[in-house]
């Protein structure tokens, strides 16, 4: 299944989803948990830790400036999950979607 | 300022243009509805308060029944193929204070309230209503109103119109491992947007002396005012009522009221 978990900012969302994510892999499911967040701090609470939450947004904003690993599109999910996602408790796959760093865009 | 301030206190006050920032479910909104209230009782100038988050939350705090008070497209115009200038602008004859007379609603205190981020009539619309912002924002006497914005929650365009316009940033943090990380961020953003000297930190929900300690050192923000806890002031919110007028008297109330004081202090 695929779920998305949305809501007003303070509501639950996050903590919400990574217990969702945790559950479901207990489980025996196969379980990929993307932070769409622009302020993405899913991380902590799967429990993969400030320094790797943060190494992971690193990651999505090198990728934005063009200084990643590839030079090519990822040919396909799995090698997305490979360069970008990082293992988490119960197994939980692991990766940042979005963070913007602009303050001030031009376009609404 | 206490009840005997007056205009004599504040003459050759510069206005604030106070942007509130920080993470969803931070207290912002609850925050800045307090501190617009509070500093139009403190101060003659009139105050303008921007809600551009898209979800409600500031006008049940301010004490309104609605969460809607938006700028009719009927008086935005489209630029003219071949004029200059941005793609809509004010219906010509419609100054930043006509409009904000006949679109913002009033709250007490006399607060003016607008709101910038909802969808109304589908994208064209929040692009007529955005430069209609952008404009009132630009165009009203610098000497003259107070603007304190409460921006949205996400990180996505916090700053979205208020850079070059904000000559404060205040960046709302929770001292909780979520609330800090966010808080980083912020201050990574704001950081470009106004001065060193003009980006405070106001900590939210504050259980222990320890939570200013904590946001300073994580963050590299000055905490400027450091709002408790306060149980009386979170059952107000949960029921959709102004704190400042069913709790005056709580705690949170009254670190609020540092926080005009303190804000004024600094800028002016």
């Amino acid at each position: 299944m695929k779920v998305a978990v949305v809501g007003k900012g303070g509501a639950g969302k996050t903590t919400t989803s990574s217990v969702v994510a945790r559950v479901l892999a207990r489980g025996g499911a196969s379980v990929v948990a993307l932070d769409g967040d622009t302020n993405p701090n899913l991380g902590l609470s799967l429990g993969v830790g400030f320094d790797e939450t943060e190494r992971l947004v690193g990651m999505r904003q090198a990728l934005d400036a063009d200084e990643g690993d590839g030079d090519d599109h990822a040919a396909d999910w799995d090698d997305l999950l490979d360069r970008f996602a990082s293992t988490g408790p119960d197994g939980v796959q692991f990766a940042v979607v979005s963070q913007i760093d602009n303050p001030d865009p031009g376009c609404p | 300022m206490t009840s005997t301030s007056s205009a004599s206190d504040t003459a050759d006050a510069r206005p604030l243009r106070t942007a509130f920032v920080g993470k969803g479910g931070a207290g912002k909104s609850a925050i800045v509805g307090t501190f617009a209230r509070l500093l139009a009782r403190a101060d003659d100038e009139p105050v303008l308060v921007l809600d551009s988050d898209p979800m409600p939350g500031l006008a049940f705090t301010l004490g309104l029944e609605i969460d809607d008070a938006g700028i009719d497209d009927a008086a935005v115009v489209e630029r003219a193929e071949g004029e200059e200038g941005p793609r809509f602008r004010l219906r010509p004859g419609l100054s930043a204070e006509d409009a904000v007379e006949a679109y913002a609603t009033v709250a007490p205190d006399g607060v003016r309230f607008l709101q910038i981020g909802n969808l109304r009539g589908g994208v064209g619309s929040i692009m007529r209503s955005q430069h209609a912002f952008h404009q009132i924002k630009s165009e009203l006497p610098r000497n003259r109103w107070h603007v304190i914005g409460d921006l949205p929650g996400g990180t996505r365009q916090p700053f979205l119109g208020w850079a070059g316009f904000a000559d404060s940033v205040v960046v709302v943090i929770e001292a909780s491992a979520k609330g800090l990380l966010s808080g980083r961020r912020f201050a990574k953003l704001a950081g470009s947007v106004v001065e060193p000297d003009r980006l405070f930190a106001v900590v939210s929900k504050a259980r222990s002396s320890d939570d200013a300690q904590q946001v300073e050192s994580r963050t590299g923000l000055r905490v400027i005012e450091s709002i408790p806890w306060d149980d009386a002031f979170a059952d107000a919110e949960r029921e959709g009522l102004a704190p400042l007028d069913a709790v005056p008297d709580a705690p949170a109330i009254q670190q609020i009221q540092s926080l005009v004081h303190a804000l004024q202090g600094v800028l002016t």
